[in-house]
């Protein structure tokens, strides 16, 4: 990790097609790539088919059959940021233009044969279609977007095959209209701007992060993977570096359509930073930093100092979400304006309850506690805190690829010798 | 429209109104340590300052856990050898971290644009598919 420290970290990237891009980072931290990869698959919007009405379904496929397969279908999400507003954070009731894009189905089979309902059958509704909703004036995102914005992608390529949505016969039809939204693959993976993210370090297994199943042979049974030749491999006679990090990284990312990899790439590095800033934000603003709220608190502050007199006391008495976490850690105490940065012990021993709610079964106290034998060093309470799985829930599966670091780290990357490191915590 | 009690999945990661971003405790028996909680953000964010905390001599112990999967938050759990507060350490990290992401944007920056230049489309990544399956080697590209 000090070696990552001192060089700078780098680039260089091996190719690039319209739906993909190939790249190898180098002199970052595993966790740093891995936290990439996430970011890009998980935190990018895109614009995805949200609700269905159907008016008419004859077809073999139920309606809920059919609403699931228009939402999987990739639409252009060109400039997403700007070109279209979450509904939440919209001003209409529901949806309107600036926050939403209408596409209509309209399908009939009246000939003796089998016919096929695929993505380009899908027309998005030009403005007038609003006529029936609720007036909403036009946001700038409109004059944003795109020629093609919304449209599933690929409709006007004749040498993109559409995407099969249903087959029907004679005197069936689909007339559905749908509702395309805004939204992040968090919430549902619809909204993946990525197919795939391919993710591998160490080819040549010198920092056995993984253990290779084999016969005999190792070296006969796995074959190297395409990355190998950017590495040396292992001298039979060379020890173990236990100390040794991955340096490199070899990513794929491949895009549905719905973005360009450098969009995706680019968005992942600034949403990054987006969260990062976001964090030292709330630092710096954080009561215990500053005893009063300056002008320092930034944009939303102010509102929350508005509320916060108001909202503690029934908060932490219906035991509700977090919400302002001091006024429940103290019970009804002073809430998050006490001017001493250190709560007192008997604050802490009633935040206990607070501290149980978290963990699954058996988490238990932990390091929160109050009681007498937690020194320093003590390891945390064993079971329930075991994290690490989440984290490769994400990672497509198969040795080495897109496995979630943190499981890998623990036991060897302490940066001191303290004692604490095989306690569930990601150290 | 929404017929059940559900919870919108939105609240997963965005911040309810007036909602703090992080919350900072002290640890009472240890010297020089914090936990600090960060709602709203999981293993993407956390483990990539876990990773840079550690990388700061300063800093004793740096761990992370995300106690329950179904509840957004994670805890970040600090030690510093008392030259620095925990919360100053964190701080640190996310600035060099910031800065490290940024000049690795302009790295990427330059990188796309050396393959644009070499007349591959990247704008309209939408248009016929001559994609092929694998990439081929460093063929075209020039290192400089």
């Amino acid at each position: 990790m000090q070696v990552n420290d001192l060089l700078e970290a780098n680039v260089r990237i091996r190719d690039l097609k319209k739906d993909r891009v190939n790249f190898v980072l180098e002199n970052v931290d595993l966790s740093f790539a891995n936290s990439l990869r996430r970011v890009m698959m998980a935190d990018i919007p895109t614009v995805a088919i949200d609700m269905v009405e159907f008016e008419t379904n004859t077809t073999a496929l139920p309606d809920e059959f059919i609403a699931h397969r228009l939402g999987m279908i990739p639409l252009v999400s060109a400039n997403c940021d700007e070109a279209i507003r979450y509904s939440r954070d919209c001003t209409c009731l529901e949806s309107c233009q600036n926050c939403s894009i209408e596409l209509v189905l309209n399908v009939a089979c009246n000939e003796n044969r089998t016919m096929e309902i695929n993505s380009n059958h899908l027309d998005v509704v030009a403005r007038g279609g609003y006529g029936w909703r609720e007036e909403v004036d036009d946001g700038e995102e409109i004059a944003r977007r795109s020629e093609n914005f919304g449209h599933p992608v690929g409709k006007s390529d004749p040498s993109a095959p559409p995407i099969l949505i249903c087959k029907i016969r004679k005197g069936q039809e689909l007339r559905v209209r749908c509702i395309a939204k805004k939204g992040i693959a968090k919430e549902h993976a619809k909204w993946s701007p990525c197919s795939a993210v391919s993710f591998e370090y160490d080819p040549h297994n010198r920092l056995r992060h993984t253990t290779y199943w084999h016969e005999t042979d190792i070296k006969k049974e796995w074959p190297l993977s395409a990355n190998a030749e950017e590495e040396e491999p292992q001298r039979d006679d060379e020890l173990f570096d236990y100390n040794a990090q991955p340096q490199k990284f070899y990513l794929e990312v491949e895009t549905d359509g719905s973005l360009g990899p450098q969009e995706v790439v680019m968005k992942g590095l600034t949403e990054l930073q987006t969260k990062l800033a976001n964090l030292v934000l709330g630092l710096k603003s954080d009561p215990n930093e500053l005893d009063a709220l300056g002008g320092d608190g930034g944009a939303h502050l102010p509102p929350a100092n508005g509320t916060a007199t108001a909202q503690a006391a029934p908060r932490a008495a219906s035991a509700a979400a977090a919400g302002w976490g001091q006024g429940q850690e103290a019970a009804s105490g002073p809430g998050w304006g006490g001017t001493a940065g250190t709560p007192g012990v008997g604050d802490r021993s009633g935040s206990n309850s607070g501290w149980g709610t978290s963990p699954p079964a058996g988490g238990g106290t932990a390091w929160g506690g109050s009681s007498a034998s937690a020194g320093p060093g003590a390891s945390p309470s064993a079971g329930g805190w075991g994290a690490n799985a989440t984290s490769s829930a994400w990672g497509a599966a198969g040795s080495g690829w897109g496995t979630g670091s943190p499981a890998r780290n623990t036991g060897w990357s302490s940066p001191t010798s303290q004692q604490q490191t095989q306690s569930g915590w990601n150290v | 429209m929404n017929a059940s009690n559900a919870p919108n999945r939105y609240e997963l990661f965005v911040l309810d109104e007036g909602e703090k971003p992080v919350e900072v405790t002290e640890d009472t028996k240890i010297p020089n340590a914090a936990t600090i909680k960060v709602v709203k953000q999981d293993h993407t964010l956390a483990n990539m300052i876990r990773g840079q905390l550690h990388a700061m001599p300063q800093v004793l112990f740096a761990g992370y856990k995300v106690p329950h999967p179904l509840q957004p938050y994670f805890l970040v759990k600090i030690q510093t050898d008392g030259t620095i507060t925990p919360t100053a350490a964190l701080e640190q990290a996310c600035t060099k971290l910031i800065g490290t992401l940024s000049s690795l944007e302009a790295k990427f920056k330059r990188e796309f644009s050396f393959k644009d230049v070499e007349g591959v489309t990247t704008e309209d990544a939408y248009g016929s598919s001559t994609a092929g399956p694998a990439w081929t080697s460093r063929r075209d590209y020039m290192d400089f």
